[in-house]
């Protein structure tokens, strides 16, 4: 026979009671100086345990007995192995500092491998057409704002297009892109990969190439973040994120705000530097098969950095663009 | 009288890091159990007039739940990027489903909360709701936002005066005079600290100049200075409209009163935020904690005459989606 000191309210009125729990022969007693009933102990539900956080027994018919006597509690009714274990590693110091370790790991392989994994796998099932209102409206607002019909020769674009598509070729699955020639003072020396598969090359650009190839290895790169669907990844990599942070941080509803869009802010970018490399590798690669020496990209990179106005600079881990020393690297240009 | 908050950081922090290890390890589903046993931790260790509180929501239909947001969430997502009108669309469902929404969350979570053994309850009906909810938002959007506060008092009106202990109902009638007022004055806060924040960005900004190195710091300043204005806004709106509610809320036998500080509030806010970054989430759980204990400590219940409240007979099943979803757009119901 064990007892314990607890306090009962019969569920109907808001009133305490200062009670006895009873425990023995398979019924549960409640005694007290206005109480007294009898329970079967195996139709008694208790709450879990939580730290040292009060006990709850709850009675058959509504009623409730809590107590702060957690020991007591567990000496009355043994819980289950699972609840036993979850509150043991919860009270338990040292398993907080290896928790703490273990989530650092597990974020960094989620963020690292598995979200990226996932990311790529679930853009391959989602069609390219998805995205052509967003590619069309892209280019719509880049013509409105920075970009002016090529005055490139017909010849000269032609050409170039034709060369593009060879080299698309050899990719085996030729990814569906669309070329688009434009000039921009504004831009300058520039190409980029827009929703849906549209890569807009600048007449700067090509200006700026001592060679086609030069032009090719950096449409290459473009032809890398269509393929890849990059753009797909960027959007669901980023909602994937949201979540994650809005998961850790949403304890707090007045910090959410700016206490999750620095985290996120910089974890896209890093997302953003993951799909350049990517972008590159695919370069290289496709530049060796067909024939085109990889150094030609490390040097058009090199001239467009060197032309570009120099923007702020910002600190490595919040830029889009890994560092142009680290690409011309890549590319074997030294 | 006055609650009392007696938990600890140490030992909330083991539960939340143990939680969120799990959480994390089972890819998010394990979040609703996680979200059970930190409020129980919260609520048990919250006392009023000697006795806990108690929270008894089930972590299956907080997940249902949660399942049913995240898929609304990566819809929305992915939607209104890929399709930028459907953006409307959303709003639109938004807009309808909002007095949906916010009544079942209200009751959810009432109906899960409990002191003494009796239960609380958020007995309104969703088309009690549907005149404030799906109207006010027109007549703000008609009367370019002066309506606004006008708007606030009456949603923190129909929120309080619908909750009830047991069968006995709170009242609230929120002097709108007043609410004008306080809205005013944050808007003053807003304008001053914006200027001092120019003011003090141009300062700055021969460093930047001399000092390229540093141009992101360009960025950055008038980012923070924005936000240390709209945090203290914020917090000022927060404890005036917070403690104005509380002063105008009368049940059988009570009354109430908050003495949140607008300083206070706002310091409590961008220490969190600090901590919070700078520990790359380590102070989640110290955040929550002293949070939640300041706003403890500053409610205070007069009871004037002793009134044993009663169970309410009707208490149905209720599924946790519409609580859930609140919680994931980040729609703060409470007072």
């Amino acid at each position: 026979m064990s007892s314990l000191a607890a306090h009962y309210f019969d569920g109907q009125h808001a009133r305490r009671h200062e009670v006895t729990l009873v425990l023995s022969g398979g019924m549960m007693k409640i005694v007290g100086r206005e109480v007294d009933a009898e329970f079967e102990a195996r139709r008694v539900r208790i709450s879990t345990r939580i730290a040292a956080a009060p006990r709850w027994i709850y009675l058959p018919g509504g009623g409730a007995c809590v107590t702060e006597d957690n020991e007591g509690v567990d000496r009355l009714v043994r819980e289950r192995a699972t609840q036993r274990v979850l509150h043991r590693l919860e009270a338990h110091p040292g398993f907080a500092v290896l928790a703490v370790a273990l989530v650092a790991a597990l974020f960094w392989v989620i963020v690292d491998r598995a979200l990226p994994f996932a990311a790529a796998r679930v853009a391959e099932h989602i069609p390219m057409e998805a995205e052509a209102t967003l590619g069309r409206e892209a280019l719509a607002g880049m013509d409105q704002f920075w970009l002016q019909p090529s005055q490139l020769a017909p010849e000269e674009r032609t050409a170039l297009a034709g060369k593009l598509e060879s080299l698309a070729a050899l990719a085996g699955e030729a990814p569906g892109y669309r070329l688009e020639f434009r000039a921009s003072p504004v831009i300058g020396a520039n190409a980029f990969a827009l929703p849906s598969g549209i890569i807009v090359l600048t007449d700067e650009l090509v200006k700026l190439a001592q060679a086609d190839e030069e032009v090719l290895a950096v449409l290459a790169h473009e032809l890398g973040h269509v393929r890849h669907r990059h753009v797909m990844r960027r959007l669901l990599e980023g909602s994937a994120i949201a979540l994650l942070v809005a998961g850790v941080t949403g304890d707090v509803a007045s910090a959410t705000s700016l206490a999750a869009a620095a985290p996120t802010l910089v974890l896209q970018t890093k997302f953003s530097r993951d799909n350049e490399r990517e972008a590159d590798a695919y370069a290289i690669e496709l530049l060796r098969r067909a024939g085109i020496a990889p150094h030609h990209f490390g040097a058009i990179l090199a001239r467009m950095e060197a032309q570009a106005p120099r923007g702020p600079m910002l600190p490595s881990f919040l830029s889009t663009h890994p560092a142009t020393e680290e690409r011309k690297a890549l590319s074997g240009e030294h | 009288m006055r609650p009392e908050f007696r938990g600890s950081v140490p030992e909330y922090f083991r539960i939340w890091i143990v939680n969120l290890l799990f959480t994390l390890l089972t890819l998010g589903v394990y979040s609703a159990w996680a979200k059970v046993r930190k409020q129980r931790y919260l609520y048990g260790n919250t006392r009023l007039d000697g006795d806990s509180f108690n929270y008894f929501a089930s972590a299956r239909a907080i997940l249902k739940g949660r399942i049913l947001a995240v898929i609304v969430f990566f819809a929305y997502a992915l939607l209104t990027e890929l399709y930028p009108l459907s953006l409307w669309a959303f709003l639109a469902a938004g807009l309808l489903l909002l007095p949906l929404i916010l009544v079942r969350a209200l009751r959810f979570n009432a109906r899960m909360s409990a002191w003494r053994g009796l239960r609380f309850d958020f007995p309104a009906r969703v088309r009690d709701a549907l005149p404030l909810y799906l109207g006010m938002p027109l007549l703000v959007v008609a009367t370019l936002g002066l309506a606004f506060p006008w708007f606030i008092s009456k949603h923190k009106q129909f929120v309080i005066s619908h909750h009830a202990f047991g069968i006995s109902p709170l009242g609230c009638s929120m002097p709108v005079g007043k609410v004008y007022g306080i809205y005013f004055r944050a808007g003053l806060i807003i304008a001053g600290m914006s200027v001092v924040a120019i003011l003090g960005t141009a300062m700055v900004s021969p460093v930047v100049v001399l000092l390229p190195q540093a141009g992101w710091l360009a960025f950055l300043l008038p980012v923070l200075a924005i936000y240390i204005a709209y945090a203290f806004a914020y917090a000022y709106l927060q404890a005036r409209i917070t403690n104005l509610a509380w002063q105008s809320t009368y049940g059988a036998g009570v009354r109430f009163s908050s003495t949140l500080g607008a300083i206070d509030l706002a310091g409590l806010y961008i220490s969190n935020l600090l901590a919070i970054v700078f520990t790359a989430g380590l102070a989640v759980p110290w955040a929550v904690v002293r949070t939640l204990r300041y706003r403890v400590e500053n409610f205070t219940m007069l009871v004037s005459e002793e009134v044993v409240h009663e169970a309410s007979p009707e208490l149905l099943n209720i599924s946790a989606t519409g609580q859930e979803l609140g919680e994931i757009f980040n729609v703060n119901f409470g007072v």
